[in-house]
């Protein structure tokens, strides 16, 4: 049905690893905002926050000036690597961690603020240290909340597509995802690919959408 | 103990789903990885071409003859010509870009991003007015101010060369004033095609490049009314094969490959520099 199923794994791949990266830095951070208080808190939620509201043109925009072969970061990248961040799969699993990361923190937040304070309680009084306790108590009881927070953050990053066109570009067979595929099967008036892409995105977003209302449906 | 065995449970579920979904990734990415041939992985040879939208029909039939002679693939990434330059001197690593007018090209040059000696004027291009199906097509540019054209699509004059033509010839026929208001603006000049080709505009300023061969009627803007689209192109530094974008660039100066490229309606310098 697609005459080239590179976008697919393209973006599968994409997804996959900015939803791996922004599950593991999403809880630890979420975690740290629910169980501690500290200055400038509330603008650490903020700026995580920032991608949901902000239109991902404009993440485009900052990660292209912040990561570009211009900035200081995109010229320490090349040194070291020998070649440019932007425009590679790289940049593009980059968009998808940003855009993804604020749906795992904020879901993540809530559910680990939820958790009965007395259930944590007894396994400080059996003596066992902070890490013990979240790791076998805190986030598996925070689970549902969490879980729900992945699911939406692995939808989001299969569908990036304004900062990842702007960072990772539209090169056939090197960064062109599938929503890329798409955008660009419509410019070219190829209706039948831009009819296949959609419907396998919207397939397959249906499909993690009902993988996660089941995950958080089951009771425990 | 009852209450123990649940919460034993609910650990085992607590892990047991984080671990499902790890194993998800884990597939995924294997499978990924074991599977070069699906889709068309370029190989580090291929040379990696971004060019202006205009060149879509003509660019993708020079690269298929190509590989035809030369056995080496052609990637194309299609798009407005101040948007692919953007990517360009931000690092993208194209081996050639090909832009639609002269100005962008030195533009790269001017950021280090662009070998001066490989700069070439490799064709003209020429704007054509294109009405939606069912509607009549306009005669001139000053008949858009009718109320029948409704909506006009450009290509976007801040970043396309094709809608900077598109302004200044609407500007040259005195009318840009009057349609000012009509005006919807395409992402490049093939977007700006599919406005009016799925009927969502009346009427558009296109490259006659798009629709010199799909037998539907257009009209030729003189080309007097703006300034000429002197397509150029540049092989880049960014890239990584800057031995096959030679070989590209040399490719499409010659006489065979300039003639297929007046079918699709472009002027080809002979003989000149640059």
């Amino acid at each position: 049905m697609l005459t080239d199923w590179f976008p697919l794994w393209m973006t599968l791949r994409v997804a996959a690893a900015a939803t791996l990266i922004a599950s593991v830095c999403g809880i630890a951070l979420a975690y740290v905002l629910a169980k501690s208080s500290f200055r400038g808190r509330s603008v650490v939620e903020a700026v995580v926050t920032l991608p949901i509201v902000i239109p991902p043109t404009v993440m485009g925009y900052f990660l292209l000036t912040s990561l570009g072969a211009n900035s200081t970061i995109g010229r320490a990248w090349e040194n070291i690597t020998g070649s440019a961040i932007v425009f590679t799969p790289t940049a593009a699993v980059i968009a998808a961690t940003v855009a993804a990361l604020p749906f795992v923190v904020r879901a993540s937040r809530a559910a680990i603020e939820e958790v009965d304070e007395r259930a944590e309680a007894v396994m400080r009084v059996a003596g066992h240290p902070e890490w013990k306790v979240a790791l076998l108590v805190t986030l598996p009881l925070a689970r549902r909340g969490i879980v729900a927070g992945v699911a939406l953050a692995g939808a989001r990053a299969l569908g990036e597509f304004g900062a990842t066109v702007m960072i990772a570009g539209n090169i056939p067979g090197r960064t062109q995802t599938l929503p890329i595929a798409v955008y660009d099967s419509v410019q070219a008036g190829n209706i039948s690919d831009a009819r296949n892409g959609s419907l396998l995105l919207a397939v397959i977003a249906v499909c993690a959408l009902m993988t996660m209302t089941f995950l958080s449906r089951r009771k425990s | 103990m009852k209450i123990r065995s649940r919460s034993v449970a609910c650990l085992t579920r607590g892990q047991l789903i984080p671990a499902a979904i790890a194993a998800v990734f884990l597939t995924v990415c294997t499978a990924c990885s074991n599977t070069p041939e699906t889709g068309s992985i370029p190989a580090q040879s291929d040379i990696l071409v971004a060019a202006a939208s205009d060149l879509r029909f003509a660019f993708t039939e020079v690269g298929e003859r190509f590989t035809e002679s030369t056995g080496q693939e052609v990637v194309f990434t299609f798009g407005s010509s101040g948007q692919l330059r953007e990517q360009v001197i931000n690092g993208a690593p194209f081996d050639v870009f090909a832009s639609a007018n002269e100005q962008f090209v030195q533009d790269v040059i001017a950021a280090e991003r662009g070998w001066q000696d490989t700069s070439r004027h490799y064709a003209s291009g020429r704007i054509v007015l294109r009405a939606r199906d069912g509607l009549a097509m306009p005669n001139a540019l000053s008949d858009l101010v009718r109320p029948n054209f409704a909506r006009i699509a450009i290509a976007n004059p801040a970043h396309a060369p094709y809608g900077i033509a598109a302004k200044e010839a609407l500007e040259s026929a005195g009318v840009f004033a009057s349609v000012k208001d009509k005006l919807i603006f395409g992402e490049n000049v093939s977007d700006t095609l599919r406005l009016v080709e799925t009927g969502n505009v009346d009427v558009a300023i296109v490259a006659l490049s798009l629709v010199i061969n799909d037998q539907k009627p257009y009209v030729l803007v003189d080309e007097n009314l703006h300034t000429p689209l002197r397509q150029t192109l540049v092989v880049t530094r960014t890239g990584k094969n800057e031995e096959g974008a030679r070989r590209f660039v040399e490719f499409l100066l010659n006489p065979e490959i300039a003639q297929l490229m007046e079918t699709y309606g472009f002027v080809v310098p002979i003989g000149e520099e640059s």
